[in-house]
């Protein structure tokens, strides 16, 4: 028998029950569907995530304390301790492959003023010029050290007057003393710090460290008080970052300040922005598959449907089994018949399922303000399962039908 | 006409070859078939039958005779415990299922009493159902369908469903779905037994028209007045050949 004829005959006998065979197929759209929609919006929100981190920063070697019995990406500056000394910061400028050295401390800022209006800011980011690249300068340019410059980011520039601030001064109270500064800049992100991707929204001040940052304590190897910050970012040379990674590894271990000023339970924690960004992949990755996981279940009851409307077809049509067998149709001739009534059905919930998934995912990232982001391989999985379901969902009714006598089956009436 | 059939309790060697007719179609040898009813039933019990090329046999013989699982036998739907049915040559107890499900399309036309038709496919779709399973291409098929169902007095109804036709017009539709592979042999299971007498009596005369034609006819009847049609009457009882009337006058 041909497969055209097997279609043919299928596809009618599915357009006879045409109710039946709808309801059974919204159960596999749901199933479907719902796979699709989980995937890509898992899929949306990683690409963003990781677009955010990936691009710019991708030399970016983070030095950070952390608790040992901790792990996992975001887990910076857990302790917030204040282990790295200047001595290391200058320590690692001069390993091989090392563009910039990047220090961040914070400054507690206790009122600060604009325009005669109290801004409701409590911090600023103490940190050097090397840290303003030129795609994250949005209006202005960086500060300089040792001058009364203060760069922000643009969710504080729109609590100030926009990009119109750039070139008016600001009133900071920092440890009781006041100070006028002058906006010199408004950026997007910095380098070397994680605001890039998801922390745009947070208003932010940056400030030199010097003359700002005045934090210091003991340095072991020089016995002299220095500047102690809670992070240290090593920019490196692109060609060169698993080299640098294992240099700064190395020297924070065996040599650095910060190894001899550690706590019981800190440890100093070296990871690129690969690294993270396969941390924070990973974990995406696995809640996606878990809720994703979930809306298989639907697509297992979509098949059950199926099973189960191919079994009450079998029982309708045993005459119709037995007819066709006294004409001549073998047992796989009837299999192949039921079979592809099962598959079509699973595949017409895979036509319909994808795209209402893909529109419902559409959406969900639409609302959740993330840019869209096909999961190619679960599509392909979906429409695969379809089918699959559909085939497994029917062989077992199916191979009955094969099965009836047709002697029974033209007496069944 | 020589018409030539055997008693069961005879043996093998003293059948003899159909003497005008060519070789026999259908030749059944000591065909045993028991059921497991709660206790065994015997249907069958040693029958021996042999239908030359061309002949137009009735068997007829009460409800339980053992007619119907004959019937069964000769159209390839069941195999016998003992003894052999050879159709077209070919022995269907020691043929594979799927060949004799191949036998069963090309070799046998059944019609039966409640017609038997797929109510979903019209007329012509019904007719060449059989060359679906047999492989035929689609226009050709489709082509013979029509032809034989204008042969059959239906030219005009060929795209009809069979709730959309008559129940004299089903069984012309079930006749030409039988005729549609040219088999060697039709086999029709009490074609009146659902129509009126009127309807009756054209369906009889088409099937003698077929028998005309040269072909084999195998008619299964509890009716003495419709058995009457052919050449020849079996009478079967309780599982066994009772005795054979000749009604072609001939011999």
């Amino acid at each position: 028998m041909d497969a055209a004829e097997t279609l043919r005959i299928a596809s009618r006998s599915i357009r006879a029950h045409r109710l039946r065979s709808a309801l059974t197929v919204l159960g596999m759209v749901i199933g479907i569907a719902s796979v699709i929609v989980f995937a890509t919006f898992g899929a949306s929100v990683q690409a963003e995530v990781v677009g955010g981190i990936g691009d710019t920063n991708a030399n970016n070697v983070f030095v950070v304390p952390a608790e040992t019995d901790q792990g996992g990406p975001g887990d910076f500056g857990a302790t917030g301790a204040l282990l790295f000394t200047q001595v290391d910061v200058d320590d690692l400028r001069d390993i091989e492959g090392v563009r910039a050295v990047i220090p961040q401390g914070l400054v507690p800022l206790s009122s600060v003023t604009y325009d005669n209006r109290t801004i409701g800011q409590n911090q600023a980011i103490a940190t050097v010029p090397e840290t303003f690249t030129g795609n994250y300068v949005v209006a202005g340019r960086g500060f300089r050290s040792n001058g009364s410059e203060l760069v922000i980011n643009r969710a504080a520039a729109d609590q100030l007057a926009g990009n119109d601030t750039v070139g008016s001064t600001v009133q900071l109270t920092i440890s009781g003393e006041r100070r006028n500064v002058t906006v010199v800049g408004i950026v997007s992100g910095t380098r070397g710090g994680f605001s890039a991707g998801f922390g745009d929204d947070t208003p932010q001040f940056y400030l030199p460290v010097d003359p700002f940052y005045t934090t210091r304590a003991r340095s072991p190897s020089i016995g002299a008080d220095v500047k102690v910050y809670p992070q240290v970012t090593v920019v490196a040379d692109p060609s060169r970052v698993s080299d640098v990674k294992r240099s700064v590894e190395t020297y924070m271990t065996e040599e650095s300040d910060a190894a001899q000023r550690l706590p019981e339970g800190v440890e100093i924690r070296v990871q690129t922005s690969g690294d993270i960004v396969g941390e924070i992949e990973e974990l995406i990755g696995q809640i996606t598959r878990f809720v994703t996981g979930i809306a298989v279940i639907s697509l297992v009851v979509g098949a059950i449907g199926i099973a189960n409307i191919t079994l009450v077809s079998v029982a309708e049509r045993t005459k119709e089994i037995g007819i066709m067998k006294a004409v001549g149709a073998r047992n796989r001739d009837v299999l192949q018949m039921f079979l592809t009534e099962a598959v079509l059905l699973g595949a017409l919930g895979a036509v319909v399922g994808v795209p209402l998934g893909l529109a419902v995912g559409w959406a969900a990232t639409a609302y959740a303000e993330v840019g869209f982001a096909l999961a190619t391989d679960w599509l392909l999985f979906s429409v695969a399962m379809g089918l699959f379901v559909g085939a497994v969902a029917g062989i077992y009714p199916a191979w009955r039908a094969s099965k009836v006598d047709p002697i029974d089956a033209l007496r069944y009436e | 006409m020589a018409v030539w059939a055997i008693p069961g309790d005879m043996s093998e060697t003293t059948r003899r070859e159909p003497a005008a007719a060519g070789d026999p179609v259908v030749e059944v040898a000591g065909a045993r078939k028991t059921y497991d009813l709660g206790g065994t039933v015997t249907a069958l019990d040693g029958v021996s039958l042999s239908l030359p090329g061309g002949s137009y046999t009735a068997v007829m013989g009460p409800s339980g005779s053992g007619k119907s699982t004959l019937l069964n036998l000769i159209g390839g739907l069941d195999t016998p415990d003992a003894g052999s049915v050879r159709v077209a040559g070919e022995d269907l107890g020691a043929v594979s299922e799927d060949r004799r499900a191949a036998i069963r399309g090309t070799e046998v036309g059944f019609v039966f009493q409640t017609f038997n038709l797929m109510p979903r496919l019209t007329a012509v779709e019904n007719v060449a159902l059989p060359l679906v399973f047999d492989g035929w291409k689609k226009s050709r098929r489709l082509e013979r369908a029509r032809d034989i169902l204008a042969d059959v007095g239906l030219g005009d109804r060929l795209d009809h469903r069979p709730t959309e036709l008559s129940g004299g017009q089903r069984q012309r539709v079930a006749i030409a779905r039988a005729l549609a592979p040219d088999p060697a042999l039709v086999l029709a299971d009490e074609p009146t037994g659902n129509v009126d007498t009127d309807t009756g009596a054209g369906i009889m005369g088409l099937l003698a028209d077929i028998h005309a034609d040269g072909n084999t006819v195998l008619l299964v009847t509890h009716s003495r007045r419709i058995a009457e049609h052919a050449e020849r009457i079996v009478h079967i009882r309780d599982g066994a050949i009772e005795r054979i009337e000749d009604l072609s006058g001939g011999v």
